[in-house]
């Protein structure tokens, strides 16, 4: 019994991410942790609202990834958070101890991870724990 | 963290906002420097001083007291500052002055307040582009470049922003600070040199020996040119308050963001100053008058080749910086007003993709790019106009916050001296003091004479038309969202709970 921590954020190559972990949590008996984090702006004044309104939407997307999980028998749990997403799967997976961490392979488009660089690609640099990367086919 | 999916589904109608902390936020996410850079940014001091120092040194009567108008109207900011942070403090939201006024004077007021901040973004958007457009060109040498492609390129700018503000691509914290030092050096460098030009003789030929008495508000010789040239100066510190309003992620929030408001007034104070000293010391106000460049004219002749680039250069990046810092509010308000029913509802839609208001940014720009394209085609002395207008407006929402404050705390303002001073008498000056120069200015823009088209619209000045003609659409618009939207205008008064003012930390209110 082990845990997979999984980045997701409804995207399609998150969703492939989610399916893996699935696969790979029924095989081993994992449970698995769903993932939403996100970034806010903060210059310009305040965020509230929109703290809010990223928080709706997070845990409605999250709310998919449950029932996925749920409707094959895996154990999962949430967490939304506002953070930097690499950053925010490093501390969850080490908080929960967690056997991997999957994500998509690009939760980012592909123009702005070649700027601010994506998610996946930072998370590889400051992993302290394997890393599943899951293509979009 | 642990968050099940029985989602506590979020009342778009007047949520308890008070419950500071609650929300996940990063409670150390702004440091002191962080609080500078946001609310120096939010200003952007060298597009602010780019766009206005000429109109105000073209006001009659202001002669050499434009250093002074930057010093007086800093005052009412001030006071209006604080009405920011306590409301702030009541209910954090980035519906801002939308938000509160509904909350203290009732919906129809708090909507006009949303439409006012939601009109001075749009307007200031093609200001900006104007500006970046044309700084544009003076970089790479096209100094007499024509409206047709200073025009595109401003459009340019509009949608390369845009953009990025819907993808979400931030200036990290650090380029944030690299690009606001740059621009703080460049202008002081600028000041500095023209200044020692000046005193050894090297300056204009019309240049002038700087006095303190430029500082002096009182030489002024009309009022009415005092009230005409802190309508246009009141606009270089829009977006100051920015600083007041991130008080909950700030570390050592009961100080630091009062700190970084101080600090980021001081400086800004003193670049405003110092600048528009040094520039009107370098060649008279005469060469500078009505420049809608006022810097780059100067820059060319107190740094000469290549160097003046780096003035060009800092106005240019404070452009890139005030762009995001006006779109990004103006989508929240619009975010804010979608979610409590009062605009249409995709405006509150976030971008599954990029986690952004991509619907309302998208809107704010291109009605910027329509105001911009339809505004040049009329007239090219529009801008400076609409930037008259832009005041008004500015004048109209901020007062509006002031009173809403007063309005909010009236039942606490009694409980001791200090809470009475800072949060209902400084407030109520700054309202007081809006709607002085609100009025004083609808009367001075009633004169055709006193527009920069010098044409008249049914008898009075463009500016005027401008400036109340979008509060009165907005009435328009609003008594039309009204129906079929009923809920929204059915919202109840409010004061203010007792115990937001009793948690408050001490002694600081912006800087009050």
């Amino acid at each position: 019994m082990g845990t997979l921590v999984v980045g997701y954020d409804g995207s399609d190559c998150a969703r492939a991410a989610l399916s893996t972990a699935i696969d790979v949590a029924q095989a081993f008996g994992d449970d698995v942790v769903v993932v939403f984090a996100y970034e806010l702006s903060r210059l310009g004044g305040e965020v509230e609202d929109y703290a809010r309104a990223l928080r709706e939407r997070a845990e409605e997307v999250i709310s998919h990834a449950v029932d996925q999980a749920r409707a094959v028998g895996v154990d999962v749990s949430t967490e939304v958070t506002e953070e930097n997403p690499a950053q925010a799967l490093v501390d969850i997976a080490a908080v929960k101890q967690a056997r991997a961490i999957v994500v998509g392979t690009r939760g980012e488009h592909p123009l702005k991870g070649a700027i601010v660089g994506s998610t996946p690609h930072r998370l590889l640099q400051i992993a302290d724990r394997p890393v599943l990367v899951v293509p979009d086919v | 963290m642990e968050s099940t999916v029985a989602s506590e589904s979020a009342s778009a109608a007047g949520p308890p906002g008070s419950a500071a902390g609650e929300k996940g936020l990063k409670k150390d996410a702004i440091g002191l420097v962080s609080g500078i850079v946001i609310g120096v940014a939010s200003t952007a001091p060298g597009y602010s001083l780019a766009a206005s120092l000429g109109f105000v040194i073209g006001i009659s009567g202001i002669g050499l007291q434009s250093p002074a108008v930057m010093i007086v109207a800093f005052i009412p900011m001030l006071f209006i500052a604080a009405a920011y942070y306590w409301m702030n403090r009541a209910d954090p939201d980035c519906g801002t002055t939308f938000t509160w006024v509904t909350r203290a004077m009732g919906p129809y007021l708090g909507w006009m307040g949303g439409w006012g901040i939601a009109c001075a973004g749009t307007i200031v958007m093609a200001n900006l582009a104007q500006i970046a457009g044309l700084y544009t060109f003076i970089l790479f040498g096209y100094d007499d470049p024509s409206t047709f492609l200073v025009t595109l390129v401003g459009v340019l700018f509009i949608v390369a922003m845009t953009w990025i503000c819907v993808i979400g691509i931030e200036l990290s914290a650090t380029t944030q600070v690299g690009l606001l030092g740059a621009e703080i050096i460049t202008l002081t460098l600028f000041a500095v040199i023209a200044l020692i030009q000046v005193w050894t003789g090297n300056a204009g030929p019309n240049a002038i020996d700087p006095s303190l008495s430029w500082l002096n508000p009182f030489e002024i010789g009309s009022f009415d040119a005092l009230v005409s040239g802190v309508l246009i100066a009141v606009f270089i510190y829009w977006g100051w308050d920015s600083t007041v309003t991130v008080n909950e992620e700030t570390v050592d929030s009961t100080r630091a963001p009062g700190r970084a408001a101080l600090l980021s007034t001081v400086i800004l104070v003193l670049i405003y100053v110092i600048v528009s000293v040094a520039a009107q010391a370098w060649d008279g106000t005469e060469a500078l008058a009505d420049q809608d460049d006022a810097l780059s004219v100067l820059a060319t002749e107190v740094f000469g080749s290549p160097l003046d680039k780096i003035v060009i250069i800092a106005v240019l990046t404070s452009a890139a910086a005030s762009c995001q810092t006006t779109i990004l509010p103006n989508a929240r308000t619009a975010l804010s007003m979608a979610r409590q029913g009062a605009f249409p509802k995709a405006l509150g839609d976030v971008s599954p993709r990029y986690l952004t208001p991509h619907v309302a940014t998208i809107v704010f720009g291109a009605l910027a790019v329509l105001w911009y394209v339809v505004l040049t085609i009329v007239s090219e002395n529009f801008l400076a106009d609409s930037i008259a207008a832009l005041g008004l407006m500015i004048a109209f929402y901020y007062g509006l916050t002031g009173v809403a404050c007063v309005v909010y705390y009236r039942r606490q303002l009694l409980t001791s001296l200090k809470t009475f001073l800072i949060v209902g008498v400084a407030p109520a000056l700054g309202a007081i003091m809006l709607l002085g120069i609100f009025i004083k200015s609808c009367v001075d823009l009633s004169d055709p004479a006193n527009s920069e088209s010098g044409s008249s619209w049914f008898g009075v000045g463009p500016p005027l038309i401008i400036g109340l003609g979008f509060l009165l659409f907005g009435v328009f618009v609003m008594l039309g969202w009204r129906v079929g939207h009923r809920a929204f205008f059915q919202r109840k008064l409010e004061v203010a709970d007792p115990s937001i003012l009793s948690n408050a930390p001490a002694g600081s209110a912006g800087g009050a």
